[in-house]
């Protein structure tokens, strides 16, 4: 008979990697491990290092504020700290699931010789960018500052709006990065789906601009409400809308849902195909 | 570490994996898209590296496992790391069980040492506290004191071999795989992993090696199997197996 403390695989279809006890753990300091290696990776080699994580939003903000001010600064308030706030919340979201996209072909030479559980990549894909958002909240926090706007008690819904974007996020980065697998092309395309994602999601544009009926389709753009939940607590100052939490909880909960099954269902065929 | 001996650590039974490879490989969605409008199939050749492999190894034993070239013998060890999924059968693997295979294949060579024990020791499934109290001893081990906080790229190939041996080793392992990795390092390195791996079998781990070598076969395991293309494996005493092994092969 196996003890309490015996660790015990069955490899029937799927492998599972590490059961037992001491199973959390492990996976946790693997997440660790893989997150503190991007973080690493992307700032090793860059001259500004660390500095750039603040800046980059900040100068995208800048081009994006001086070439639409003209048009959309008299309908919108604080119109720089407005662009600035959607353009996190995009980033995270947009760079997390590229990024999460690409994990698990990169990590190809890994999965074909070590039992390493699959999911960790585009995890820590998504985790090393949820981390760069924390820092370049300090250029937002520096608008904030610089143009007067007031902190309410609204903030405290921003965790939230994160977690549902990260959420969501990791869902695309699982369902890609499993496609990306069979097909390596994908990432081409995904590129360019994302340049037209960007456009149709109301980042540096209100949503008021639109028509009724480009706002009706806007409805099924699941950025558009995550951007929402994150952006009104910050620069309206009041508790996002009560129907938009609840469909943003639903998008979220459920893309990570269906990314996970996705993975789940495939990951055992990734070996022979990377 | 009690190790109790009627214990099976590995169960595998009926087990068989297939390869399908694709001999044109499709991998574009455009390539996919455009074949499937013009209805052509997508020729497969199907492989079955394994076949109907059964055998239970008991806690403490030292098993081998011999074959030629394409006899499936890594696949076997892949199988029973959990990188590669059974195609039918069953295995069960009871107890922490470490990989001695494709030593390093987790090492980032932009990274130093010290952070490599880190990630690659994650990877094996270590914890992070247990890698922070050990890296002086795994570093020690692989004589490699001196060049720790040195990234991997500057290292040579045997200063590589001989930390991932150090990494994969240092963990408390129930079962042990182990594919002809003795072969890391110098002489006196070698025979330190030896040593190594001696005082593993001592304390009742269980070992399974893969090897062409009958007389590393017959001096540390006491039990076998012999893979075949195309034949029912066999499983008998290291001394039957070798003899069997050195009649097929005709040495």
């Amino acid at each position: 008979m196996p003890g309490p403390d015996v660790t015990t695989a069955v490899y029937e279809r799927t492998p599972p990697v590490w059961t037992g006890p001491g199973a959390p753990g492990r996976y946790f300091d693997l997440l660790h491990n893989l997150v503190t290696r991007a973080i690493k990776q992307r700032y090793k080699r860059s001259v500004l290092g660390f500095a750039w994580t603040m800046l980059n939003p900040l100068l995208t903000m800048v081009i994006l504020s001086v070439v639409f001010s003209a048009v959309f600064g008299t309908l919108v308030p604080n119109y720089p700290l407005f662009v600035i706030i959607g353009l996190l919340a995009w980033n995270l979201f947009s760079l997390g699931s590229s990024q999460g996209l690409a994990s698990v072909v990169d990590s190809g030479s890994l999965i074909r010789k070590v039992a390493v559980p699959k999911e960790m990549f585009p995890l820590a894909a998504v985790g090393a960018n949820l981390v760069n958002f924390v820092f370049s909240l300090a250029p937002l926090l520096l608008m904030i500052f610089v143009m007067r706007v007031d902190i309410t008690w609204a903030v405290l819904w921003v965790p939230y709006g994160v977690l549902l974007i990260s959420l969501f996020t990791l869902g695309v980065a699982l369902a890609l990065a499993t496609l990306n697998v069979f097909f390596r092309d994908v990432r081409y395309f995904y590129e360019a789906a994302l340049l037209a994602w960007f456009y149709g999601t109301p980042i540096f544009y209100p949503i008021d601009v639109l028509s009724p009926n480009a706002r009706m389709i806007l409805q099924w753009n699941p950025m558009y409400v995550l951007v929402e939940v994150f952006r009104t607590p910050v620069y309206a100052g009041t508790a996002p809308n009560f129907w938009t939490v609840i469909v943003a909880t639903v998008e979220a909960v459920g893309m990570a849902a269906i990314g996970w099954k996705i993975f789940r269902r495939h990951q055992a065929r990734f070996v022979d195909y990377i | 570490m009690p190790h109790d001996s009627a214990l099976t650590r590995i169960a595998v039974d009926g087990l068989s994996v297939r390869y399908d490879l694709q001999l044109e490989r499709v991998i574009s969605v455009r390539e996919y898209a455009i074949r499937r409008l013009r209805g052509e199939r997508f020729p497969t050749q199907t492989l079955w590296p394994l076949r109907d492999i059964s055998f239970r190894v008991q806690a403490g034993e030292s098993f081998g496992i011999v074959g030629r070239n394409g006899a499936g013998k890594s696949t076997l060890l892949k199988v029973i790391a959990g990188i590669v999924p059974p195609t039918m059968g069953r295995v069960e693997v009871r107890g922490n069980l470490s990989p001695l295979l494709e030593l390093g294949a987790g090492f980032d060579m932009e990274l130093t040492g010290r952070e490599n024990i880190q990630l690659y020791g994650t990877l094996l499934g270590l914890r992070r506290r247990h890698l922070r109290d050990r890296i002086d001893a795994i570093a020690d081990f692989a004589e490699l004191t001196a060049f720790i906080d040195v990234p991997l790229k500057n290292y040579s190939s045997g200063m590589v071999a001989r930390l991932a041996f150090a990494i994969a080793t240092d963990s408390d392992p129930e079962i042990l795989l182990v594919d002809e990795v003795l072969s890391v390092g110098d002489a006196p390195f070698q025979r330190k992993c030896e040593a190594r791996l001696a005082s593993f079998q001592e304390r009742g781990v269980t070992v399974i090696l893969v090897t062409h070598s009958l007389d590393l076969l017959l001096e540390t395991c006491t039990r076998a199997l012999l893979l075949e293309p195309g034949m029912p494996c066999v499983v008998g005493s290291a001394q039957e197996i070798s003899t069997r092994y050195a009649e097929r092969t005709g040495t």
